[in-house]
């Protein structure tokens, strides 16, 4: 069964990642227009799949929808023009993370891998979370940072119990807010900037390298360490 | 003048009258002499007016007298019915003179307004029409200048908050005037009059909708006061039109400022999807290459390096294309032209783009003894390149790309690469060439139609795309013939002229 399905139109690039991909140790299949790739996933199933948004047939947004209205495989959307609004857009459109070219072969590599991992394992029955150093006890609403408890608001350990769910993944600001605060407050962007500060500042993460912001598309919790 | 005429008429016809009728005046009555008389003054009022009728029937008096009243050549006057007849003589011709006068100086008056009330209509009529600002303005001064007949007419508008002349016509306003015009402090209009006369100037105040919009300046003294009422209810129709033009002028602005940036944007957007495309198959060669942990065969090895080597050529190829666009677009930048052959410089870019790879195949379809063209090879190269690249990116797998060539006329040859992808709509086919041509989603054309398009058309050549008779698209372009003969034809066809 192929492993990756890569939708991009640059064979150039299809032929390395194939190579990259492959010596990583995962199978690779590649389609170069957007109707390819929509039967590829379809016929051939993959477990994960790479998408660019920028297709000479159909809109790769579309193709995204498309795909999330009949498959839950996970998606990770490449995007090349640096327009934030389409990354976002993919995303909330059930897209589960992006990356922007050029990229290195470990971080596609990374990314595919989280994918892979949180495909299946969102669940609603666990009591307890781990992610990296942040430890929550979701029945107790208690939190520990490197075995030391941290005091949060319960707004607070929300968001943090949000992240922790998709950890490695990037959330959408949008995203973020409709499940911590509800969809009344899509638009109340500068939450999430405050209460991030918050959040850093009570885990002794002031430079934002555990809670990562992904600029003007979400946040992130990192995987590692 | 008129009055001078007049009168020199009156007496001429007078004087023809009388020397007429003085061999003949022992047959006529003192009476019939009178009725003839009338005739001079008549003519006196008709073209001089009252003042050269009231001369003529002085004139008349004195002739009447002096030839026609016995004892004759004196200012006796004989019998007392004579003076009776000289009497009525004066007593009539004076109302006469009167009423035609009048009635002349009415037909004028008439004349003359209806010449007014047919220039404001005219100048109405140019208040309504879309004009820019500075022009109507100019039109606006002038035409009050003519119409109403004011030495000076100026219209001021307020600039950076203070009122200043935009627009005038007749003699320029002084300092002078001008400080006794503005109000003293700030405000840009006459706060609570809606016109003042001051220092031989008539001062409007233009407002629409109760915004004060500007100042209109005439000077006074031509304007009287019958023309005021016209002139103020003009005042209005000024004041909205200038408003007009203002919002125009504003909304015009804004939606070229709104432009401007919007193409500033999807500049930045093509010019980074075009470098981003080759860096990030560079990026992810480069990457995998330098991962020791990663076990590579040596022909992956060598694959990925290759692929680096021919993306970064890419890269460095779209840089120059962009730079010398730019420098081609300032007028840095000329073709240096050399004469080749069409056919070498085709199996060269076919060549080097490998289109087999690409899953493509390109036909090369030229016409038999094809003339040398006269062109700049590095420009036109990279023209047939970015064509060729795009027909690949638009035709589906497997299809054939063809290259025709012929002769044009006794100049040009015309070259067309031709795809067998969808096509281009009628409706965008001015809009792919442009350098901001991007659908929101679409990687499309990027730059390189725009960079065939500076590059074919700094030779002073055309490029366009049509349908190709079997669907797809076909983009083609004229190439000059290089030829010597026709320098010289060229040379002996401006002589004959």
């Amino acid at each position: 069964m192929p492993n990756i399905l890569i939708i991009d139109d640059d064979p150039d690039l299809l032929g390395v990642c194939t190579v990259g991909l492959q010596a990583l140790g995962h199978t690779v299949l590649t389609a170069d227009t957007g109707r390819e790739g929509l039967s590829d996933v379809a016929i051939r199933v993959p477990e994960v799949v790479v998408l660019d948004l920028g297709l000479p047939d159909v809109d790769g947004l579309e193709v995204c929808k498309q795909i999330r209205s009949w498959s839950d495989v996970p998606i990770v959307v490449l995007s090349a023009d640096g327009s934030e609004d389409r990354k976002v857009e993919a995303l909330d459109d059930g897209a589960d993370d992006y990356m922007t070219k050029p990229f290195s072969m470990r971080e596609l590599d990374a990314r595919l891998r989280v994918a892979l991992r949180h495909r299946g394992t969102v669940d609603g029955s666990v009591t307890e979370l781990d992610a990296g150093r942040l430890h929550l006890d979701l029945v107790h609403r208690e939190a520990s940072f490197d075995g030391a408890a941290i005091d949060l608001t319960p707004k607070e350990f929300d968001f943090l119990t949000f992240l922790a769910r998709n950890a490695g993944r990037v959330c959408t600001r949008r995203m973020i807010l409709e499940n911590v605060w509800g969809p009344a407050y899509v638009r109340e962007l500068h939450y999430l900037k405050v209460y991030a500060y918050r959040i850093r500042r009570k885990l002794g993460d002031e430079s934002g390298r555990f809670l990562q912001s992904d600029p003007s598309v979400g946040y992130r919790l990192s995987a590692g360490d | 003048m008129k009055r001078l005429i007049g009168t020199v008429a009156a007496l001429a016809s007078m004087g023809a009258l009388t020397s007429a009728m003085l061999p003949l005046r022992a047959h006529l009555s003192i009476a019939t002499t009178a009725l003839i008389l009338v005739v001079p003054v008549v003519i006196g009022v008709v073209t001089g007016g009252f003042v050269a009728g009231v001369v003529s029937v002085a004139v008349g008096f004195l002739v009447y007298d002096f030839f026609f009243i016995p004892p004759y050549l004196t200012l006796w006057v004989g019998a007392p019915q004579n003076w009776v007849a000289l009497g009525v003589y004066v007593i009539v011709m004076l109302p006469v003179a009167k009423v035609v006068a009048g009635m002349n100086e009415a037909r004028a008056n008439e004349r003359r307004h209806s010449k007014e009330i047919r220039q404001l209509f005219e100048l109405s009529d140019l208040l309504v029409g879309d004009k820019p600002l500075d022009v109507l303005l100019s039109v606006i001064v002038t035409t009050l200048a003519d119409v109403f007949g004011s030495r000076q007419v100026a219209l001021l508008l307020p600039q950076n908050g203070r009122p200043q002349i935009v627009a005038s016509a007749g003699d320029p306003l002084s300092d002078e005037q001008l400080s006794l015009v503005l109000p003293s402090r700030g405000s840009p209009t006459v706060a609570d009059a809606e016109s003042f006369e001051r220092g031989g100037l008539l001062v409007l105040a233009l407002s629409a909708a109760g915004r004060p919009v500007g100042l209109l300046v005439l000077s006074s003294e031509t304007a009287a006061q019958h023309e005021r009422e016209p002139l103020l209810l003009f005042a209005n129709q000024i004041a909205l039109a200038v408003e007009r033009a203002q919002l125009r002028e504003e909304a015009l602005r804004a939606q070229l400022t709104e432009e401007v940036a919007r193409l500033s944007r999807t500049l930045v957007a093509a010019v980074s999807h075009d470098l981003r495309a080759p860096l990030a198959s560079i990026r992810a060669s480069s990457s995998t290459l330098s991962d020791t942990d990663l076990d590579l065969s040596p022909e992956d090895r060598q694959k990925l390096t290759s692929l680096i080597d021919a993306q970064a050529g890419r890269l460095a190829n779209l840089v120059q294309s962009l730079l010398d666009m730019s420098r081609i677009q300032a007028g840095v930048l000329e073709p240096r032209r050399s004469v080749l052959p069409l056919e070498e410089l085709v199996t060269s870019v076919v060549n080097d783009l490998t289109p087999a790879a690409r899953g493509h195949s390109v036909d090369v379809l030229l016409a038999d003894d094809l003339p040398p063209i006269d062109v700049d090879l590095v420009l036109i190269t990279r023209v047939l390149a970015n064509l060729l690249e795009n027909a690949f990116r638009h035709g589906p797998k497997n299809t054939v790309v063809t290259i025709r060539a012929a002769r044009l006329d006794e100049e040009t040859i015309e070259l067309s690469v031709e795809d067998a992808g969808p096509g281009v709509s009628p409706d965008r086919r001015n809009e792919i060439f442009g350098l901001f041509m991007r659908r929101d989603g679409d990687a499309g054309a990027g730059l390189g139609l725009a960079i065939a398009k500076t590059f074919v058309e700094a030779h002073g050549e055309r490029i366009w795309v049509e349908d190709a008779p079997a669907g797809g698209a076909r983009f083609c372009l004229t190439l000059p013939v290089a030829a010597p003969i026709l320098e010289e034809a060229r040379i002996a066809e401006h002589s004959d002229h």
